[in-house]
């Protein structure tokens, strides 16, 4: 698998660099990893790069991660690239909202490297 | 410090109908022996560390925690359920947990150690509320706020309930605890 060019979207720096760690360990390939704090950081980063996977947490104060997924179809920002949305929230009533907002796949916190990338590759291999 | 106001910033996701909260409240009241239940915090402790640090928590008797500096995290709860999960250590166990969960190393009680057990915190609380049959989608988690320094308590009038264990792993100890203070 050539590079691949991914944007993690999080307010918290440490589950930034889990998430990385977590899709370094799934042996995804070569991965450049870009970050962002906020949404609206995240908007900018898709304005000027291209990439090929999106992994935002939703709890995020200001522009939550629901809203940054229905900014990005809005603003027409990284057509068919999948997003996972990664986020301590699990009932059925937050993985729908998260589908109809657009989202490819749902991660829980906590979680391990093996899930992932079990939630990760298969987005990566379609895409 | 009072919850009333982390309630009110909590409960981002409580939108569902007033009718479902209302009768899930009513179904959580019936059942708070369930919602109170002190395994689901246990086994939200073991998820969340053997996940996310790979370690092994031992729930043992309360104990003092002695370190001059405590950090103190705050998860608030909104929606059908109101309150908090309250995690707490001494300064050295916090560096611990930041160390096991980043892979990096800290002498002092920084910004990135804060972060960490803010997200820790935030992870038990949706661990916890998880486990509770419908509470997961009808309670809403509020951002992480991190105390640190000394001396200070953490006041609630009057809860519904409240959970409180002490746990250890090598050889650090934290609390977490869960306090309801209202079932709409």
């Amino acid at each position: 698998m050539s590079e691949i060019r991914v944007l993690i979207v999080d307010d918290s720096s440490v589950m930034r660099k889990i998430v990385e760690r977590a899709l370094r360990q799934a042996g995804l390939g070569s991965l450049v990893v870009v970050e962002a704090a906020t949404g609206a950081d995240g908007l900018e980063v898709l304005k000027k790069q291209q990439v090929q996977l999106i992994l935002s947490d939703i709890n995020m104060p200001m522009m939550d991660g629901l809203e940054f997924l229905r900014q990005i179809r809005a603003q027409n920002l990284a057509a068919g690239v999948p997003v996972v949305m990664i986020t301590t929230e699990s009932s059925e009533e937050h993985v729908k909202q998260a589908i109809l907002s657009g989202a490819q796949g749902y991660i829980r916190k906590p979680f391990t490297a093996e899930q992932v990338k079990e939630r990760v590759l298969p987005l990566l291999t379609a895409a | 410090m009072v919850l009333n106001g982390i309630r009110m910033g909590a409960g981002r996701w409580s939108g569902a109908p007033k009718e479902m909260e209302s009768s899930m409240a009513h179904s959580l009241r019936e059942n708070l022996s369930l919602v109170s239940d002190p395994h689901n915090l246990d086994h939200s402790v073991d998820e969340v560390f053997n996940m996310m640090l790979g370690a092994a928590c031992e729930l043992i008797p309360p104990t003092i925690i002695e370190d001059a500096e405590t950090i103190t995290a705050v998860v608030g709860f909104g929606g059908v359920l109101s309150g908090a999960c309250v995690f707490r250590s001494g300064g050295a166990t916090a560096l611990n947990i930041a160390a096991k969960l980043t892979g990096m190393e800290f002498d002092h009680l920084d910004d990135t150690v804060k972060d960490a057990i803010g997200e820790i915190c935030n992870m038990l609380a949706g661990a916890w509320k998880g486990k509770v049959p419908g509470l997961s989608a009808n309670c809403g988690l509020s951002i992480p706020a991190v105390i640190t320094g000394r001396n200070y308590e953490i006041h609630v009038q009057a809860p519904e309930f409240r959970l409180h264990h002490t746990y250890r792993f090598d050889d650090s100890v934290f609390e977490v605890t869960i306090i309801c203070d209202g079932l709409q």
